[in-house]
Order: C-alpha cells, then sequence, then structure tokens
C-alpha cells in the first residue's frame, strides 16, 4: 500500500498541534478536534493553554513553559483537555520547539496520546501506595506498641525480684532471731514484723496475678455479691496493714450502715493498695485518713495521707501501670497498686480520682450504689 | 544547618551592590539564566533555589515550617544574615516576589529596591478583588498535583541530561531544570495560590518596580495594577511579553526594565 501523508496527519492515532510563537494554535489535526468536540478550524488561534483544564493550565503555565523556554522540549506531561461537552479527556503530551537557523523561535510542536486508561491506572496505584502506606503506619503503631510492652516486661520482671526480695529478706532475718532465746514481747514484735512482710508479698502477688489477667484481655474478674457489709471489710483491711507499721497513725471513719453490692475481696484489695500507697508515700510524722460513706447513691471510699504534693505531670500517668513517681528503690512497690486499683474502680463501674495539693493527698474511690443493668 | 548549602545559593559576579533573585513556583533558580548573567558585570549575583526545588537540601523540608510562606521568609533572610547583605536589589518572581515583600518589611535594611515579576498578593478572587482564580480552580490544580505524581515522580521529572538548546549554556547545566520533589510541589503550590498578601502590601517601604507581562493568566493584569496601586511610591511597567515567565520567553525586555530602575 502508499500511505497517504496528510490522512495520517490529520486522522493519526495521536493529537497533533502546532503553536506559533506566541502559543497560538496554528495548526491541529483532526483528532484533537475529534477528542475535545470542536471543529478543527475553530482551533486556530486558540491559545493552547485555553485548551486545558483549570488545573492542568496552571500547572503548565508555572512548569511546562518554563521548561519549554529552557530545554526547548518536555517530554510525558499529564495533561488535561478541556472537552466541548465540559468533561476531561486525559492525554500524555510530548512538545518540541522548532528554531530557524538564527535560533529564533518558530514554532511549538506537540503530539498528545491519549491516556484515559493509563490516567485510571495511575490513579489505583496512588490509591494502592496511599492504602498500604496506612498499613505501614498502623504496622509501626502495633510494633512501637509491642516495644513498649517487652519493655514493660523487663522492667516488670526486674522490679518483681527486687521487690519480693525485700520483704522475704526481712522474713528471712526474722526468722533466724526468733531462733534465739528472746523476751516474750520481742518475740510478738518480730512476729509481728514477719506477720507484715507476709501481708505484703501477698499483696504484691495479688497485684501482679491481676496485672497479667488485666493484661491477658480477661480484665479484672469480680465475684459480685449483693449484700456485702462493708464496714467490718475495711476494719479487717487496716488491722492488716497496721500490723507493718505499728508506729504509723491510720485515722478511720466509716458510715455504712447498708449492705452493698460489690465483689468484697476486690474492694478490699482497692483499699489495701490506696492505704499500702498512703503509708509509703506520705508524710511519717501525719496520720492516713480513711472515709467511707454512702452519699445518695454513690458509694465514696477516700484515703489521704501529708507530704509533698504529687507533681502535675505525674497525675496523669499514676494509673498507669509500672508507674512509680521518683525512682527511690527502697520503698516502692511495683508500680501496679493505683494501676489494679483503678482497674478494679472500672470493674465495678466507678472510678478513682486523686487530687493533691501541699495540704494532702487524697485518692477518691466512687462507684454508683445501683450497678448498670444489674 | 548552613542557609547556603540548604539553599543552594550561587554568587557570582562583581560589584559594590549585590542583586539577589529568588525564582517562583514551579521551577527552580535556573529561571534566571537568561536574565541575572546580564547584570554581573556591575553587581554581585546572589542566586537560590527554595527548599525541595531544584539542588536544595530537600531533608531541610519541614511541612509544618513551609505550611505557609513565612517559611520561605525566613530563608530568604537567613541567606541575607549569612552573607552580610544589606542594602540590595531584589528580584523575585511569581510567588517569590511576595516572598520578597515580606522579607523587606520583616528584614528593614535588608533590600534597598525591590523588583516584583508577576506578583499577585492573592490568587483567588475575593469579593471586589480579581485574583484571576475561583477557589473550586485551585483546588483542582492541586488536586491535579495530588494525583500525578507518577508524572511528576523523581525520575520522571521533566528532565534534560544534555542537549540544551542553547549550547552556550551548556557548561552551567545540572543535571535537569526545574526538578522538585512532588509532595513538596504540591505543598508549594497550597501555600502558594491560597496566600493572602494584601494588607502587607502598604508596608512597602522600598522603591518598588512591578514588571506585569501581557496575557499573564497566572497573575492578570489587574493584579499588578492592584500591587502597584498599594505599595507607595512604586513603578509599574508593562511589558510586551505575553505569559508567566518573561525572564526566560524575553529576557532582553526584563534586562531593560531592571537596568531602568537600578
Amino acid at each position: 500500500m502508499t500511505e497517504d501523508y496528510e490522512d495520517l496527519y490529520r486522522n493519526a492515532p495521536f493529537a497533533y498541534v502546532s503553536l506559533d510563537a506566541d502559543g497560538r494554535i496554528a495548526m491541529a489535526n483532526d483528532t484533537l478536534a475529534d477528542w475535545i468536540g470542536c471543529p478543527a478550524h475553530d482551533l486556530r488561534g486558540q491559545r493552547f493553554r485555553d485548551l486545558l483544564t483549570v488545573g492542568t493550565m496552571m500547572h503548565y503555565e508555572t512548569s511546562y513553559s518554563p521548561l519549554l523556554a529552557m530545554q526547548g522540549h518536555f517530554d510525558e506531561a499529564s495533561l488535561d483537555l478541556r472537552t466541548a461537552d465540559g468533561g476531561k479527556f486525559a492525554v500524555f503530551g510530548n512538545a518540541r520547539v522548532v528554531r530557524d537557523a538564527d535560533g529564533q523561535h518558530l514554532a511549538t510542536r506537540l503530539a498528545l496520546l491519549k491516556s484515559t486508561g493509563r490516567r485510571l491506572y495511575e490513579r489505583e496505584i496512588l490509591d494502592a501506595r496511599d492504602r498500604s502506606e496506612t498499613t505501614e503506619r498502623a504496622t509501626q503503631a502495633t510494633l512501637a506498641t509491642e516495644r513498649e510492652t517487652s519493655e514493660l516486661r523487663e522492667q516488670f520482671i526486674a522490679v518483681l525480684g527486687h521487690d519480693l526480695r525485700n520483704p522475704l529478706a526481712s522474713i528471712s532475718s526474722g526468722a533466724r532471731l526468733l531462733q534465739r532465746d528472746l523476751r516474750p514481747e520481742r518475740r510478738t514484735r518480730l512476729f509481728e514484723a514477719i506477720q507484715g512482710s507476709v501481708v505484703r508479698m501477698s499483696s504484691l502477688i495479688d497485684n501482679v496475678m491481676d496485672f497479667a489477667r488485666g493484661r491477658l484481655g480477661a480484665g479484672i474478674p469480680l465475684d459480685l455479691r449483693p449484700d456485702v457489709m462493708l464496714g467490718p471489710i475495711l476494719e479487717q483491711v487496716v488491722t492488716e496493714l497496721r500490723i507493718g507499721v505499728p508506729d504509723r497513725a491510720i485515722e478511720t471513719a466509716f458510715a455504712l450502715p447498708e449492705p452493698i453490692r460489690c465483689d468484697p475481696s476486690r474492694i478490699a484489695q482497692l483499699v489495701s493498695n490506696l492505704l499500702g500507697n498512703a503509708l509509703t508515700h506520705g508524710a511519717k510524722g501525719e496520720p492516713v485518713r480513711m472515709r467511707a460513706g454512702v452519699d445518695g447513691a454513690t458509694l465514696t471510699i477516700s484515703v489521704a495521707n501529708g507530704g509533698a504534693p504529687i507533681p502535675e505531670p505525674a497525675l496523669a500517668r499514676l494509673f498507669q501501670p509500672f508507674f512509680r513517681g521518683e525512682v527511690r528503690p527502697s520503698q516502692q512497690g511495683l508500680g501496679l497498686g493505683l494501676h489494679i486499683a483503678s482497674e478494679i474502680a472500672k470493674a465495678h463501674a466507678g472510678t478513682l480520682g486523686v487530687t493533691s495539693t501541699p495540704a494532702e493527698t487524697r485518692f477518691t474511690f466512687r462507684m454508683p450504689l445501683h450497678l448498670p443493668g444489674s | 544547618m548552613s542557609a547556603v548549602v540548604r539553599n543552594n545559593v550561587r554568587i557570582r559576579g562583581s560589584g559594590p551592590k549585590t542583586m539577589v533573585f529568588a525564582h517562583g513556583y514551579g521551577c527552580d533558580q535556573n529561571m534566571w539564566r537568561y536574565v541575572a548573567p546580564a547584570f554581573e558585570a556591575q553587581f554581585r549575583t546572589v542566586l537560590f533555589d527554595q527548599v525541595g526545588a531544584g539542588g536544595s537540601d530537600r531533608a531541610a523540608y519541614d511541612p509544618a515550617k513551609y505550611a505557609s510562606l513565612s517559611g520561605y521568609v525566613d530563608d530568604l533572610i537567613q541567606i541575607g544574615e549569612q552573607l552580610g547583605l544589606r542594602d540590595t536589589v531584589f528580584v523575585g518572581h511569581s510567588v517569590s516576589a511576595m516572598i520578597g515583600v515580606l522579607a523587606s518589611i520583616a528584614a528593614p535594611g535588608l533590600f534597598g529596591q525591590l523588583v516584583l515579576v508577576g506578583p499577585s498578593p492573592r490568587y483567588v478572587d475575593d469579593g471586589d478583588y480579581v485574583g484571576g482564580f475561583s477557589s473550586p480552580q485551585v483546588d483542582e490544580l492541586l488536586d491535579f498535583l495530588g494525583s500525578n505524581h507518577m508524572g511528576w515522580s523523581n525520575t520522571m521529572a521533566p528532565a534534560i541530561m544534555g542537549n540544551p538548546d542553547r549550547p552556550e549554556l551548556g557548561e552551567e547545566l545540572t543535571d535537569s531544570f526545574c526538578r522538585m520533589d512532588p509532595g513538596i510541589a504540591r505543598d508549594f503550590a497550597r501555600v502558594t495560590f491560597t496566600s493572602d498578601n494584601r494588607a502587607d502590601l502598604a508596608l512597602v517601604s522600598v522603591p518598588t518596580l512591578i514588571l506585569q507581562c501581557s496575557d499573564d493568566v497566572i497573575a492578570p493584569t489587574p493584579v499588578g495594577e492592584y500591587v502597584h496601586r498599594h505599595v507607595k511610591g512604586s513603578t509599574l511597567v508593562h511589558l510586551r511579553a505575553s505569559g508567566h515567565c518573561p525572564n526566560l520567553s524575553a529576557p532582553s525586555e526584563v534586562i531593560a526594565a531592571i537596568r531602568g530602575f537600578v
């Protein structure tokens, strides 16, 4: 066959457009006219940029135009043509500047290739990239949580070893002393000290077990009883704790005449943790003050101690596991006591809050007497 | 980090006074390649790339810092401080014309004269003010830039690997023109086309020349006239050159206008 050059130009699978030195269309082929739905002769004299959607045109004027001026061509430009019916027609464009022998700019030739499918494909790739970035961020977040947990675990093991050894050492030395021939009152004091250490270890172990359960997702399990007389239970907790610190004053004021629906051993654990905390961190010369009572439909138990207030930044983190304020290893618990107490409060649909002033630091547990759904 | 390294500062020419050239959105300091050399005999010329463009240090790009023009203004002032620039001639194109205006207000003494090529204090129409674009049109540009990373990616960016049209400039040629990180390009477009610095024009206190192209769709003639009305004692020169980049399409006209001013 013989190819018809004119027909090749007019109906090529590319759109061809030639611009004069001023950027106006001198000639365009029928393919372009067909794509944008405008007769080819009407295109003559229009500015090429006016064939583009506004977004593309702004980009063309600020980026592709300078390239043409500097390097005399551009390749693979993504452009959107405006169609007569108000739509967009996506193309890839290459352009070449034509100069005369003196280097004068004569014309610019553009060849445009339909790329609607390609553009969709690019959009899909970009969407896939965005999704992959989202997944990546989620993975990074999970990894960070895992790292944090792993750090917590190591910290936990270190603290556990340290804090269980302390009361164990006291028990051991107490037991050695008991072998000697001692006066009865000295024996009694030693025995009480050993009892105190046992209570402390036992409470640490309870906390560790509850923490492990909580972290495993089960939360704090409750054994709810419908009619608990809390007064005697709280008295018992106070008595046990007094054994370990015979020289400290614990003032109590309980007004709990009615039975309450709760898990008695959990409430005892909560109170024990709060009292233990107050005895450890409160000023030694001031009493620990505990109040319990019912106000309307709310049970309120609070424990207060004197001493330096808790700094503002620490307040927010008090109920996180392993939070231990400043490092004072000699008198630390596991940093789990307040966390567990707060979890027990939550399990009872209640709250555990704290206020700290130079006058006193007070932890307050509040729970509704009628649990939702009960 | 040194602003000179961060912004790929290039110093040429010699003379008692210094001329600072700032490129606008869409390109890099190559934008001045047909204009700046004409001043090297009488002036020390300072050219630089905005962070994210050309040979700047992309690691220095901080989205928070560059979320408004003030990040670019700070960079320009820092370049001036590190080079000990005083009483210089500032020549800024497009958005960098406004960056120069803001720097002249924030750092008095840095610039003795301003040359604003195609300035626009606001691209979006607002009541009686004609900026040239509607808000949805600017959104369309940003969406277009966001969805065209393939055509604009680092490897595919419009690039030239030798064979420039003007071999006399070949030796200066770096590996490409107008390189810009696609993500940064989109951010810079947002900052540029959503800026509104109309209120700052009245604070300009140095002699100012405004070069307005004919048929500039990015910064149309009414915008140049607005800048002229609001910068006290400014001079407005209408160029025959059409389009938004007379520094490339009609360098001799731009050179003559600047010569007549300085």
